[in-house]
């Protein structure tokens, strides 16, 4: 395989790789202050890019057109709604049942997200139909034989990995993260230390969601189109790329993401059988590899305490 | 005591008519990813019905029973049963997905019910059987496929990359589009199958163009369509586009912008705009105020249900008779050009629109600059 | 006495207002109905009478099931003519088994299973490649349908034994995407267009002729009525034995507590596996029954969509009660069709509703009643 096709391959999965990681931090990031799969996060996904596209079609029939600006506006109004779809979505869909089994969590997300898909689908207007996401970055690049590196794939790639790091030091290096991870550790006792839990737990789902915004946008802006059900495979594969990785743990989602990516874009080129196996090869590997490690690859040892 | 309820309702609802209410059924995907088109055929038909309504020399006051097959074969089936064991509804405007009008054959024989198929393409969904009740309106992919081969041959594209969705559409559009392909001489240098709601394409195409095909034929519909064809832009990749019915609307263009131009697309009947009672259709379509557009395959709903109501009108809301009497149509004009059912109840008439993307819209090949030598498809030498 | 009179009185109003659900048409009629079905749902709880009525009712549970047993045959009965409603309730039957599967493996032993469906259609497959292939009696490739489902699910055991939670919940979604996606590019077993299935017939019983015995004419789904009832009522008093037995308790030890339950002897991984094949082998069975039932069969039918169904049909009626999901599955297969009047908004309500069913009760609509050993106080 010339090296310019394997560029290119190498290209492709990285960009999937961080769509993935992006949606997989925030599953992972639920997780850690609440210990609950968000299943909606997919689909606030798309409401992000949708939010985006809304600011977008508003702006241009009022006359703007640079670029610079309607990016900025595309992006913070797809923050600013996933910021509240999140928040929402933990105080009225997730803290009220945090104390249920973990299982009814996990369905009364899993049902909220179709709630959030079938509102964009039925109000958006045409929203049954993929619609066209504006190219809002330089569409040239350079050319390495048949391999074109573009800039916006580039800008788009080295942001994602900004965002990531961003979120990184927020947990890391501030009083907030310090909140966050406290509460994460231990709730009882980060109430007694006087932290405002239910704070805590909103601004981390607010938080987790911006990162699934920029997710959606960055889906739009690669793909040039977004559609109301691209959520689901997204949120699914990013629940997927979080455990994988080890839930809660930041690095791990990461890693999942990018894993799960290489996998499917290996399952599609080389490997002997049909192009069309590359989710039963991508999903079966991830069956494998949980039986090698059950708490991810970079888990947390479980530790039986009789 | 149903049948004094459905007595009341009706005497309530249409007090000020003296006509009988007849009840039709409409079956389609109205929720999931193909909802899109199955709303438009919903409309369409509606459509049908009101302005059938509204004219005062028909003979009944029809009512449309709109139910959603989801595009699930157990779901069509369940709706089939429930068009098919209600008595008052006597004939039905069924289906989209082949799958699902597959299933709901055998249903619709056994309950006596005249269907009429307005999208789902499979052969056979008609010719797989006897039945007398099934009949379609749309032409099947065989006819469509052979044209598109056929054209894509004669304008020097020898070799040609395939991807198709994995659902029985795709998958039949492959088959007959490679063998009448084949048979013509062209060469296929690689075929993918791909799930209907990928996303990613990168991987496919990549490969693809590492075999450099003059043109990419794609048999599915228009949501993974308008993302092949982003990607392709994406990659850097410039081959022809070569689509099938499913990408024939105005959502294939408005997601793709100027990246639509050039687009081949092949659909059995003429263009509603090019026949009779084609603009008027699309008229009264806009001034109904639907929020959802026709789609491609609205115009066929919408002369499914016109056929179904004028064989009411001859013959009565009996199923036997109008069974009978759709056994009688031919060259039956309608929005989608003659109409003939042949002994399988299909539809003979493969009149074949060739389409293609100029300036943000759907032409005929015929009218099209690209026609007329101004414009050059990708590629053609 | 009083609690025989509850059950009566229960099992009478519920078939009243199956019937009338079944029958109503009109939009009016139906909205009707569902807003008195949720009123009294909702008056019901805040009294907490929902509660010590079923409570009530089910203190003699072989009365109990004798009962639900007699409404089903009445209901069916009262609408011999009626198709649609009697596939309907066929179809509620099916699922109510399948239901009662997936309630061995998470409601008893705490085994997550999010391939339901996938399950589901390996009994329906099997069934399907079977009657076309073999000239094997029909009755023997229901019992087929679950061999093999229980089979296929052999592969998932080992991951499943080694994760938790979450994690295990990981596996099966990815069996689920898996399993559809396969079914429908593989072309062997019919591809995306499907099987379609021959006539059901046990022995001289042809189950797509019309029912015509005697003085009782009516639709062919009767005779399903009564297979998938007779199917209903002997995996139901399977379960029902199943949790009263030792093996019940053994399964409740290691949902619980697993580190206990290891430490009192129990072999986790045993039982486990017993629960995820037992549950499977019921699931297949019901799948098996379904694909006969519908005639036809295709990988849409068994998505992971349609897994996640299964899964909040039994959140809904409460984990680990046979009853509550019943009830649950009556709801769930029942109102998105009486839903059909809103057409394209009727995923949007159902989703809805389940997300305030599940907020409000997160317990379930009939949570699983505490054990009483013996010697324990009433």
């Amino acid at each position: 395989m010339p090296a310019e096709v394997i560029a290119q391959y190498a290209m492709n999965g990285a960009m999937l790789g961080m769509m993935y990681a992006l949606v997989a931090v925030g599953f992972t990031l639920f997780f850690g202050v609440l210990d609950v799969i968000q299943f909606s996060h997919g689909d606030v996904v798309a409401a992000g890019a949708f939010a985006g596209l809304a600011a977008w079609t508003l702006l241009t029939s009022a006359g703007v057109t640079s670029p610079g600006l309607l990016l900025l506006a595309v992006i913070g109004s797809a923050a600013l709604v996933t910021a509240a779809l999140g928040a929402l979505v933990a105080r009225f869909i997730v803290l009220p049942v945090k104390s249920a089994p973990q299982l009814n969590v996990l369905l009364v997300t899993l049902m909220g997200g179709t709630v959030l898909r079938e509102c964009i689908r039925l109000f958006y207007p045409g929203g049954s139909q993929p619609k066209l996401f504006p190219a809002l970055l330089p569409a040239t690049g350079w050319s390495f034989g048949t391999f074109l590196l573009r800039f916006d794939n580039v800008i788009l790639l080295v942001s994602g990995a900004l965002l990531i790091a961003a979120t990184h030091l927020l947990i890391t290096r501030t009083r907030l993260g310090l909140a966050i991870r406290a509460v994460a550790q231990d709730e009882e006792t980060a109430r007694t230390m006087g932290i405002d839990f239910r704070k805590v737990v909103l601004v981390t789902f607010a938080l987790g969601s911006v990162l699934a915004a920029f997710a959606g946008v960055m889906d739009g802006l690669y793909y040039n189109e977004v559609f109301f059900g691209m959520g689901l495979l997204l949120g699914v594969i990013g629940f997927a790329a979080a455990v994988l990785g080890g839930l809660g743990n930041l690095y791990g989602a990461i890693v999942g993401g990018f894993l799960f990516a290489a996998l499917q874009t290996i399952g599609a080129v080389a490997l002997p059988f049909a192009s069309a196996y590359k989710d039963v090869f991508a999903f079966g590997v991830v069956i494998i590899l949980m039986a090698i490690r059950p708490t991810g690859l970079i888990g947390e040892r479980a530790s039986e305490r009789v | 005591m149903r049948r004094a309820a459905a007595a009341l309702i009706a005497t309530l609802s249409f007090s000020a008519a003296a006509k009988d209410t007849v009840r039709i059924a409409f079956v389609g995907p109205l929720t999931g990813g193909n909802s899109a088109i199955g709303l438009g055929g919903r409309n369409s038909s509606d459509l049908a019905v009101r302005l059938r309504n509204a004219d005062a020399k028909a003979k009944y006051q029809y009512e449309l029973v709109v139910l959603d097959d989801e595009c699930k074969p157990d779901a069509g089936v369940q709706m089939a049963t429930k068009a098919g064991s209600d008595r008052g509804i006597v004939g039905g405007v069924t289906h989209y997905c082949s799958v699902v009008a597959m299933a709901t054959v055998d249903t619709y024989h056994r309950f006596g019910l005249p269907a009429i198929v307005w999208g789902a393409v499979l052969p056979d969904i008609t010719y797989a059987h006897d039945f007398k009740e099934i009949h379609r309106v749309n032409g099947t992919m065989i006819n469509q496929n052979e044209t598109n081969a056929v054209f894509i041959n004669q304008h020097g594209f020898t070799k040609v990359a395939v991807i198709h969705d994995t659902t029985d559409y795709g998958k039949g559009h492959n088959k007959y589009f490679t063998r009448f392909f084949q048979q013509g001489g062209g060469q296929i240098v690689a075929t993918f199958g791909v799930t209907a709601d990928q996303q990613d394409f990168t991987a496919e195409l990549t490969q693809i163009k590492a075999q450099n095909p003059q043109a990419i034929y794609f048999g599915g519909l228009t949501p993974i369509g308008v993302r092949i064809r982003a990607q392709m832009d994406k990659l850097g990749f410039k081959a022809q586009f070569d689509g099938t019915s499913g990408i024939v609307n105005d959502d294939f263009i408005k997601a793709l912008g100027p990246l639509a131009e050039g687009t081949l697309a092949f659909r059995e009947g003429a263009p509603a705009e090019k026949l009779p009672g084609g603009k008027q259709f699309l008229a009264d379509y806009d001034k109904q105020g639907y929020s959802n557009p026709p789609e491609a395959y609205g115009p066929f709903a919408y002369a499914a249900a016109v056929l179904l109501m004028d064989a009411i009108e001859k013959v009565g809301p009996d199923r036997k008779k109008i069974i009978a009497e759709l056994a009688n149509v031919k060259d039956r004009d309608s929005i989608v050009g003659k109409i003939t059912f042949d002994d399988h109840g299909q539809n003979t008439v493969p009149a074949i629109t060739k389409y293609v993307v100029q300036d943000g819209k759907w032409l005929t090949w015929e009218e099209s600059e690209y026609a007329s030598g101004k414009r050059k498809l990708t590629n053609v030498r | 006495m009083r609690s025989r009179a509850a059950a009566v009185l229960l099992a009478a109003l519920a078939t009243a207002f199956a019937w009338l659900l079944l029958r109503a048409e009109s939009q009016g009629a139906i909205a009707a109905l569902i807003a008195l079905a949720v009123l009294a749902g909702f008056a019901l709880l805040r009294t907490r009478l929902l509660d010590a009525f079923t409570r009530a009712a089910l203190r003699d549970e072989r009365l109990a099931q004798w009962l639900a047993f007699a409404a089903v045959a009445v209901l069916a009965l009262l609408l011999p003519e009626d198709d649609f409603s009697l596939l309907l309730l066929t179809r509620v039957l099916i699922v109510i088994v399948a239901c009662l599967g997936l309630n061995v493996q998470l409601g008893y032993a705490g085994v997550v299973n999010f391939a339901g469906a996938s399950f589901f259609g390996v009994g329906g497959y099997t069934a399907a490649v079977l009657s076309r292939a073999t000239g094997l009696p029909h009755l023997l490739l229901l019992l087929a349908g679950g061999v093999t489902a229980a089979l296929a699910g052999t592969v998932l055991l080992l991951p499943i034994l080694r994760t938790r939670g979450h994690y295990a919940a990981l596996i099966t979604i990815a069996f689920a995407l898996l399993f559809r996606t396969f079914l429908e590019v593989n072309d062997s077993l019919g591809g995306p267009q499907g099987l379609k299935l021959p006539e059901l017939r046990i022995g001289p019983i042809r189950f797509n002729d019309p029912v015509a015995a005697g003085p009782l004419e009516g639709s062919f789904y009767l005779k399903y009525v009564v297979l998938a009832l007779l199917v209903l009522a002997f995996f139901f008093a399977v379960v029902q034995r199943l949790e009263r037995s030792w093996i019940g308790l053994a399964l409740d030890a290691v949902r619980i507590d697993e580190t206990a339950a290891a430490t009192f002897g129990l072999d986790i991984a045993r039982w486990k596996i017993a629960a995820f094949v037992i549950g499977n082998f019921v699931i297949g069975v019901a799948g098996a029954l379904s694909a006969f039932m519908i005639g036809f069969i295709a990988p849409n039918n068994y998505s992971f969509a349609e897994s996640l169904i299964l899964v909040s049909i039994l959140l809904l009626g409460g984990v680990g009660n046979p009853w509550g999901l019943s009830l649950a599955a009556a709801i769930v297969i029942l109102l998105p069709e009486k839903l059909q009047i809103i057409q394209e908004y009727r995923f949007l309500m159902f989703a809805s509703m389940v997300v305030l069913i599940l907020l409000f009760r997160p317990a379930g609509l009939v949570p699983r009643p505490m054990r009483r050993l013996p010697g324990t106080p009433r």
